[in-house]
């Protein structure tokens, strides 16, 4: 459900050209080998691959935070980036960590924390917004650092395995809570994951990268709800790409 | 599930959930609480009366057989006293013992200050500037390398006793601090970082909302070890350079074989050192609240 009076825009196409990246010096690693890709306005897309392969890197580069070696990345406009965990901060309550993404969008101290409480309520955490995080599930701070996303006011979200330490029944609601926001919110999300059935679950289409160097072999979409058929395609990628063990 | 526990999830009663809450979303919430808050009773470290015995009795124990050992052996007094005789002694010079343990935490409590202050202030500027960081850390390591007992007398030529002193406490209870801070403040989970820069954070920002407070807790660390040492710089430098003080006390009862002021004294020392242990202890309570707290108010 949307925090009332919070107007996100409409996302961006993210544009991706043979963008390139070494990390390292002695020698540098090749972490980005010629990434190719568009994720359309609106939509969800997952970036499926194994661990390690740069999926991470990618969305630092699109998020500004590292410089590519060379390519094009443009997400389009201003993007929010969720890493991976809650990575909420210990000493600031639910509300204060919710608001410190309005904040960073410019509101004023009480606006943001209005709309903290506004997105508190919509996302099931009523009564909680002066607790820190410490004393929380997982469930409750991942809610909590999604509503900071959707806070910070950018039409495009760049989520890291947002869901990837918590247990099965806490992930499907999380599941809920976000197909829920994508309904009111419609921004453009770029969802990184290693788990094949969470990018059939949420997402319109699935990048399958490659070990890496990474790179996109494979772009499959999940038609009508068919979960299924987009699960095999991805894991026949992902055989064909060596990224199963 | 105890429901005291402060760490315990529990709801605001003042919060009202909104229409919009669903019935399924507050039942969540609830059963993750309660799931949270059984973890936390788990978490739930509180002394037992055996442990705080236990505290209590250990020195008690040493005192009570440093007596035995006095009564057994029969030393001369000006070489051993015994406990019973250092008590004594101390309350027959509750006076002289307070004259001079007034002007040692006079020193200790400003050279405090000031090593948290500075050094504070030197974590800051070499976590952040290269320079700062080839510039004064070598230094600040190097100072803590030298002895300050053979610092002292140079630093009696060049300073009056009061800032001599002075800045021995500081010498002695900065490096702590400076390491603490700086390491507190390089130190900071890179997904912190990296969700405020991921949200828009500028660098500067992120240094005084991200890294600032959760180099806090490490700063604490180096405080409260700062706290211990001030004590033993003012003591070196007032030993060294100063007729007042409990350093210079006990020059003095030492070399006149007032052995049980001496210790007397020795024990005031530590309890300066404990005091101001405590001091920075309580501080770090009141200042950190998110450490051992669910909430901030304490709901």
């Amino acid at each position: 459900m949307p925090a009332k009076g919070v107007d996100v825009p409409h996302g961006h196409d993210i544009r991706v050209a043979d963008l390139r990246l070494a990390l390292g010096d002695d020698p540098p690693v090749p972490v980005l080998g010629g990434v190719d890709f568009v994720a359309r306005a609106g939509e969800a897309t997952a970036i499926i691959g194994p661990s390690g392969c740069g999926k991470s890197t990618l969305l630092d580069v699109l998020a500004g935070l590292v410089a590519a070696d060379s390519g094009h990345a443009d997400p389009g406009g201003p993007v929010a980036l969720m890493p991976q965990g809650d990575a909420l901060m210990p000493w600031l309550t639910l509300r204060e960590n919710i608001a410190m993404g309005a904040r960073l969008a410019g509101a004023p101290a009480p606006e943001a924390a209005a709309r903290a409480d506004t997105a508190i309520t919509a996302l099931g955490l009523g009564g909680f917004g002066d607790h820190y995080p410490h004393a929380l599930s997982g469930g409750m701070r991942q809610r909590a650092a999604l509503a900071r996303t959707m806070l910070a006011g950018r039409p495009t979200w760049l989520l890291d395995e947002p869901f990837g330490a918590l247990d099965a029944l806490t992930r499907a609601g999380m599941h809920d809570v976000l197909r829920d926001l994508r309904a009111t919110e419609r921004p453009t999300i770029l969802l990184v994951t290693h788990d094949v059935s969470e990018a059939a679950a949420l997402c319109d289409r699935i990048l399958v990268a490659s070990p890496r160097p990474m790179r996109i072999v494979d772009d499959v979409r999940v038609v009508g709800g068919d979960r299924s058929a987009a699960v095999d395609a991805v894991m026949a990628s992902l055989r064909a790409a060596g990224a199963l063990a | 599930m105890s429901t005291t526990d402060d760490r315990v999830a529990r709801p605001d009663p003042a919060a009202t959930p909104s229409a919009g809450t669903t019935e399924a979303a507050k039942a969540g919430a609830a059963a993750e609480a309660a799931a949270v808050g059984a973890q936390a009773a788990a978490r739930r470290r509180r002394l037992r009366p055996g442990q705080v015995a236990l505290a209590v009795a250990l020195p008690l124990v040493a005192i009570a057989l440093w007596q035995v050992a006095v009564w057994v052996f029969a030393p001369r007094e000006w070489i051993l006293p015994s406990p019973v005789d250092v008590a004594r002694a101390g309350w027959d010079a509750r006076d002289r013992l307070w004259f001079h343990m007034q002007w040692t935490i006079l020193i200790a409590v400003i050279g405090l200050a000031l090593a948290i202050g500075i050094g504070s202030a030197l974590a800051y500027l070499i976590a952040r500037s290269r320079i700062a960081w080839l510039a004064a850390y070598p230094w600040i390591i190097v100072s803590q390398v030298i002895p300050l007992v053979a610092l002292a007398p140079l630093l009696v030529l060049w300073f009056p006793p009061f800032v001599a002193i002075l800045v021995l406490a500081v010498l002695m209870s900065i490096f702590p601090v400076v390491v603490a801070g700086v390491d507190g403040l390089r130190g900071t989970d890179r997904d912190l970082i990296r969700a405020a820069r991921g949200l828009g954070a500028e660098e500067s920002w992120t240094w005084h909302h991200v890294r600032v407070p959760a180099a806090l807790p490490r700063l604490f660390t180096g405080m409260r070890l700062a706290a211990v040492f001030v004590v033993s710089g003012a003591v070196v430098g007032e030993l060294v350079a100063s007729e007042r003080g409990l350093g210079a006390l006990t020059r003095l009862t030492a070399g006149q074989f007032e052995t049980a002021i001496t210790l007397a004294a020795v024990v005031l020392l530590g309890l300066i050192g404990l005091g101001l242990f405590g001091l920075i202890a309580l501080a770090e309570r009141i200042a950190l609240p998110w450490t051992r707290r669910a909430t901030r108010r304490g709901a």
